[in-house]
């Protein structure tokens, strides 16, 4: 087998909530692999959101490790974190992930921008993969022209322009209907099998738990019951 | 580029609150226009009135005569002056003139002035002094006629007509006096030149001090001002150690001085106003930054570094500060434009405005200087008051403004 792409050990992470201590992940091990497509499932406040956080390196850990692509990093300051979320990383967050201020083509350029691509590349990329996922025509609109379903669309496409390691969505279709939901996952799907990027996304939305190739079920902050 | 156009358009994402900030911008530049044009215009006038109604651009005396003006430091040879001055293409008009302090008494008064005795025929397009006259004419070459300040008129209680003694010490040391004809009357912006200052014809002056057809000074005025250090150069060197020839420069130094100094002065006042205007900038840019947490959320996670967010946000107050400016440049210009050519009336203050030497009428005076002062000044302290909102939108955590409700 291959060397996981993310992986962790011992993590944990205890938030301060008014002087008391909230454990949110307690002790998990986990070993993510290129071309996985991971959901984490689990209720309300078990940890779904803060363990994405700490694999996207939006988040320190309290303890145990979180190693990408074989570095750990703990090692790592905040600014090479950030250098690492804009190379290897993609995200899709649960809402409001667009700049709302500039047109869908320009917001998947946006990333391009960060990492010094140049504009001509830029635009031939931004257009190419606008393509790709039939939102073409949603170029030059601004996000509040479009529908939540739309510009999740957008998000996945900014997520992927820059060729990322893996992508990490929080709640991707929480705020979209079913149908819509379903056709998103089928579009991260085929990215991952195409594309060869690896996927980790959390729902409570038993449809969508049900399309992750593999699952991990998240209680109290611990893996519930891993599904291979 | 999309990090210019980025910020730009955030500026427009609430169009009221930016249109206020520009507003007061705006009007804090047009009212430091209008002021700093308007002072620039008094400090010039001072300049422009004294060296036209009497110091001209340039005078001739014997070395030393400047800084003791005494009567025995004459010129003795007028002659030989006013052949370098004739043949030289630069200098259009000059006149000889007997220069000296003394008394000049009334029947009930007295007072110490300065006595110019002056060529009237050669004085007449020389300076303006004549313009100022507001009763009877100014010198007509007749013999023993006086033209005085009004000021001093009221002070020594004669009018048009009547009869004043000149006193002042003589070449030869004797005490020379001279009964004159009060013939005009002037009033300039000065008071206090117009208390201190009077016209007598100059062979009356020659007369009562002695000189014979010696003269203290010549007066005169060049083609261009501005190449009065080249002009005075070669007529100190056509002319000799014997005589010392001074630009207006050296005869006013203390305005000339103002002049240079007002300009760092004038800084110091466009800071304030900028400092005044930066608690404006900070409420708006702290304001917008706070809309936008989640916004500076996503775009911290998805890895836009704290330098680019310091740009963004930088470069939103210099669009605030750069338009502001240019919108009240523009409208101070407006203002400035008709102000410039009919001035503007200050009779109401114009008693200490002529204790100064300005006149009653002020004319604005923009230079390069306001220009730059304008648009330099405001627009970096506008960056300046984005800076602590900017660093706030750094220090933000990624999780935590995602998470922001
Ligand atoms: N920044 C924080 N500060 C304090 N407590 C937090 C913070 N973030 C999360 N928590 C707490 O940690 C626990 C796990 O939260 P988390 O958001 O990871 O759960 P989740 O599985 O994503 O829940 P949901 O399905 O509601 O999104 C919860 O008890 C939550 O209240
Ligand atoms: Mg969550």
């Amino acid at each position: 087998m291959t060397n996981p792409i993310l992986q962790t050990k011992g993590l944990e992470k205890i938030y301060e909530n008014d002087g008391v201590p909230v454990h949110a992940v307690r002790g998990i091990d986990l070993d993510v692999f290129a071309e996985d497509f991971l959901v984490i499932a689990g209720p309300s406040g078990s940890g779904k959101t803060t363990l994405l956080n700490l694999l996207g390196a939006l988040d320190t850990p309290s303890a145990g490790r979180v190693f990408f692509e074989g570095t750990d990093l703990s090692s790592k300051s905040k600014s090479e974190l950030a250098s690492l979320r804009l190379q290897r990383m993609g995200f899709i967050f649960q809402a409001y992930n667009l700049i709302p201020v500039l047109t869908a083509l320009e917001n998947i350029e946006f990333t391009m921008m960060l990492r010094g691509i140049d504009k001509a590349e830029r635009h031939a990329r931004a257009q190419a993969v606008m393509e790709e996922l039939g939102i073409a025509e949603l170029a030059h609109k601004r996000p509040n022209h479009m529908s939540g379903g739309q510009q999740q669309r957008v998000a996945i496409a900014r997520a992927i322009v820059t060729d990322p390691a893996v992508v990490l969505a929080d709640e991707p279709t929480a705020n979209i209907d079913t149908a819509t939901g379903k056709a998103l996952l089928d579009l991260m799907e085929r990215m991952n099998s195409e594309k060869h990027i690896t996927f980790i996304f959390s729902s409570h939305d038993p449809q969508v738990i049900g399309r992750g190739k593999r699952l991990l079920c998240l209680r109290d902050g611990r893996i519930d019951s891993p599904r291979e | 580029m999309i990090l210019l156009n980025l910020a730009w358009r955030n500026l427009w994402r609430n169009t009221r609150r930016s249109v206020i900030v520009l507003t007061s911008v705006a009007i804090g530049v047009v009212a430091t226009v209008i002021l700093d044009t308007l002072s620039r215009g008094m400090i010039f006038q001072m300049l422009n009135n004294q060296v036209g109604s009497h110091v001209t651009h340039m005078q001739i005396h014997r070395a030393g005569f400047h800084k003791n003006p005494v009567i025995q430091n004459t010129i003795a040879d007028p002659e030989r002056i006013e052949t370098v001055l004739r043949s030289d293409p630069e200098i259009v008009l000059y006149s000889a003139r007997v220069v000296t302090f003394g008394l000049l008494s009334s029947a009930t008064n007295s007072s110490g002035i300065s006595i110019v005795g002056v060529d009237p025929e050669r004085e007449r397009s020389l300076t303006t002094i004549r313009s100022y006259i507001v009763e009877g004419s100014y010198l007509t070459g007749a013999p023993r006629e006086i033209v005085i300040g009004k000021a001093l008129a009221e002070k020594l209680e004669v009018g048009l007509g009547d009869r004043v003694v000149a006193m002042a010490s003589a070449k030869d040391g004797t005490m020379g006096s001279e009964l004159f004809r009060v013939a005009g009357l002037f009033e300039t912006f000065s008071s206090e030149f117009d208390k201190t200052s009077v016209y007598v014809p100059r062979s009356s002056a020659q007369a009562m001090l002695e000189l014979g057809s010696e003269v203290s000074e010549f007066a005169m005025l060049v083609t261009d001002p501005d190449r009065l250090a080249e002009i005075s150069k070669r007529l100190r060197s056509r002319l000799g150690e014997e005589y010392e020839v001074l630009p207006y420069t050296d005869l006013l130094p203390f305005l000339v001085l103002q002049i240079e100094l007002y300009d760092q002065s004038m800084v110091i006042f466009y800071v304030i106003v900028g400092i005044a205007l930066i608690f404006g900038i900070i409420n708006t840019m702290l304001m917008s930054v706070f809309e936008r947490i989640k916004e500076f959320g996503v775009l911290k996670a998805i890895g836009m570094k704290n330098g680019r967010i310091l740009f963004m946000v930088l470069t939103e107050a210099l669009f605030l500060g750069i338009i502001g400016t240019v919108v009240g440049f523009l409208v101070g210009y407006l203002v400035y434009l008709p102000l410039s050519t009919y001035g503007l009336d200050l009779s109401a203050f114009s008693g200490s405005l002529r204790s100064f030497g300005v006149g009653a009428i002020v004319y604005p005076v923009l230079t390069a200087g306001v220009i730059t002062n304008a648009l330099i000044i405001i627009p970096l302290m506008a960056v300046t008051g984005a800076v602590y909102p900017a660093v706030r939108a750094m220090r933000l955590e990624p999780v935590r403004a995602i998470r922001y409700v």
